[in-house]
């Protein structure tokens, strides 16, 4: 069978371009469509909490500028055009605004759409008050007042960057909030910000530009005099985007990152698939899964393991100034070899199996070995004192 | 990555599920880590199977391993 492409990826956000690299990677003829830029919500954000890891922060450019770095390396097509229709079948075959093409695997990422409280009116001020972008709009209502209306970490996030520049934030949300605590405690600090729970918009004011908004409470409605509204609630799923794919009631694709859907070879990943985490660390296992996936969907026959190593290259990059990569400053040699375990599940069995190896292959003495208490913390410093030290060497476990 | 900065040859052992994440990690830290890649998952593997990923991981580690001291 042959296919214009072995895999057409749809939406080139975290997900979907995680999913083209990985499949790229491996030597597949890889299209990424997106219908604006690459990058998707990493567009809209500045700063990224909770990625790479819980509690840490990182820059959105950074990781949207790393994504399209290693898509475009691992020879990822990218095309700037919608995908119109999934029409699944054998092969699947797509309408874009570019045309009709066939690929052997889809992979739909197209995340979800804008926040929208469904309320009339609200489409026309879109620009002109009502916003789902902080960082892009946020400066435009400095000292002045905004409503911010969903119940999510993100939510929460937006609501405390915008009390930077306004003169009062009010977080309407619709239920109770879902945030965590460290969100709340931040809130409950942030003396701009009023958070008002069970609160719906019902209306929006202003003509040509926002005006205000009516918020109805348990204790009746009132007019919220507010210049910006930020609405993080009504995200939509591509419903109906792939002929066959059944989705929630939020639109959301029910078919698996690891597994085809029923009607063929098309995966989703992120947060267009149904009961996804909506994080970027999610969006990104769920990318590589989904590529892993589609590799494996179209080269069933080579079944093995495909082991690659990558950057063999290695050492500190010239930016990172007064640090030298070469060798230490101890007076190790190479019989010191030591092993590092994260402690998850059979990870100190892998190395040592890998460790015996290279004992064998060198034949070293007694390899020296050293773990982490859990999984789920940072490395301690003694811990990498005493390696650096001793070790002219050292394996470490550091994900699965 | 520490390690590597420090001088030592430290290979970071992942599967292909986290590299991403090692990846985004190793570009927030300025280094270039060397990598050796086993597909996902480790964890509540049977004997056999593990043996399997040790034997084709272990391949990865011995040339690079040579690479490194070759070049030291
Ligand atoms: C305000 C806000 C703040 C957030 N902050 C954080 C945070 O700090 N940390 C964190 O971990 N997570 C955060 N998240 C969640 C995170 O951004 C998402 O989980 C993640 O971006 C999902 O990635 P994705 O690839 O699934 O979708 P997206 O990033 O939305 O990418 C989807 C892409 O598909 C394209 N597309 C859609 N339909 C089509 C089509 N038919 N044809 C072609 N292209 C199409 C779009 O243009 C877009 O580029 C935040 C979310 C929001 C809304």
């Amino acid at each position: 069978m042959t296919t214009d492409w072995d895999v057409a990826v749809v939406g080139a956000g975290t997900a979907g371009l995680t999913a083209a690299t990985v499949a790229a990677r491996s030597g597949l003829r890889v299209v990424a469509y997106d219908r604006m830029a690459p990058g998707g919500q990493l567009v809209n954000l500045t700063v990224l909490h909770d990625f790479p890891q819980p509690g840490l922060v990182s820059g959105a450019s950074e990781l949207m500028a790393e994504l399209v770095a290693q898509a475009a390396a691992a020879g990822v097509t990218m095309n700037f055009a919608e995908v119109t229709r999934v029409h699944a079948g054998a092969p699947p075959r797509l309408s874009t605004t570019d045309g009709e093409v066939t690929a052997g695997a889809v992979l739909v990422a197209t995340g979800l759409s804008a926040g929208r409280l469904g309320l009339r009116g609200e489409e026309e001020l879109v620009g002109r008050g009502v916003s789902t972008c902080a960082g892009c709009d946020g400066p435009l209502f400095r000292d002045r007042s905004v409503a911010v209306v969903g119940d999510d970490e993100w939510t929460a996030d937006e609501a405390l960057e915008l009390a930077g520049l306004a003169s009062t934030v009010t977080v309407l949300v619709p239920g109770e909030p879902r945030w965590s605590a460290a969100r709340a405690e931040r809130l409950a600090a942030a003396d701009r910000v009023e958070v008002l729970t069970s609160a719906s918009v019902v209306a929006l004011r202003g003509s040509g530009v926002l005006s205000g908004v009516i918020v109805r409470t348990a204790g009746g409605e009132r007019e919220l005099a507010v210049s910006g509204l930020f609405s993080y609630v009504g995200r939509r799923g591509p419903a109906g985007l792939v002929d066959g794919v059944p989705a929630d009631a939020a639109g959301r694709l029910h078919a698996g990152s690891g597994a085809p859907a029923a009607v063929g070879p098309v995966f989703v990943a992120g947060d267009a698939r149904a009961g996804a985490e909506q994080s970027l660390a999610a969006a990104t296992a769920d990318g590589t899964r989904a590529g892993e996936a589609a590799v494996a969907a179209l080269r069933p026959a080579d079944g093995g393991l495909n082991l690659r190593i990558i950057d063999p290259t290695h050492g500190v990059l010239p930016e990172d100034e007064g640090a030298a990569a070469g060798a230490p400053a101890g007076t190790t040699d190479w019989t010191q070899v030591a092993l590092f375990s994260n402690s998850k599940p059979n990870a100190t069995e892998l190395l040592q199996g890998m460790g015996a190896k290279l004992r064998a292959h060198w034949d070293l003495p007694e390899l020296g070995f050293a773990s982490k208490e859990s999984a789920s913390v940072p490395a301690d410093g003694d811990t990498i004192d005493w390696l650096a030290q001793r070790y002219r060497m050292v394996l470490v476990a550091a994900g699965d | 990555m520490e390690l590597e900065k420090r001088g030592v040859v430290a290979p970071l052992v992942v599967t292909s599920t986290f590299l991403p994440l090692v990846q985004a990690q190793a570009k927030a830290r300025r280094v270039d880590p060397r990598v050796i890649v086993v597909p996902h998952p480790i964890g509540g593997l049977n004997e056999a199977e593990l043996a399997e990923k040790i034997a084709f991981a272990a391949a990865a580690l011995l040339a690079l391993a040579d690479e490194a001291r070759g070049t030291s």
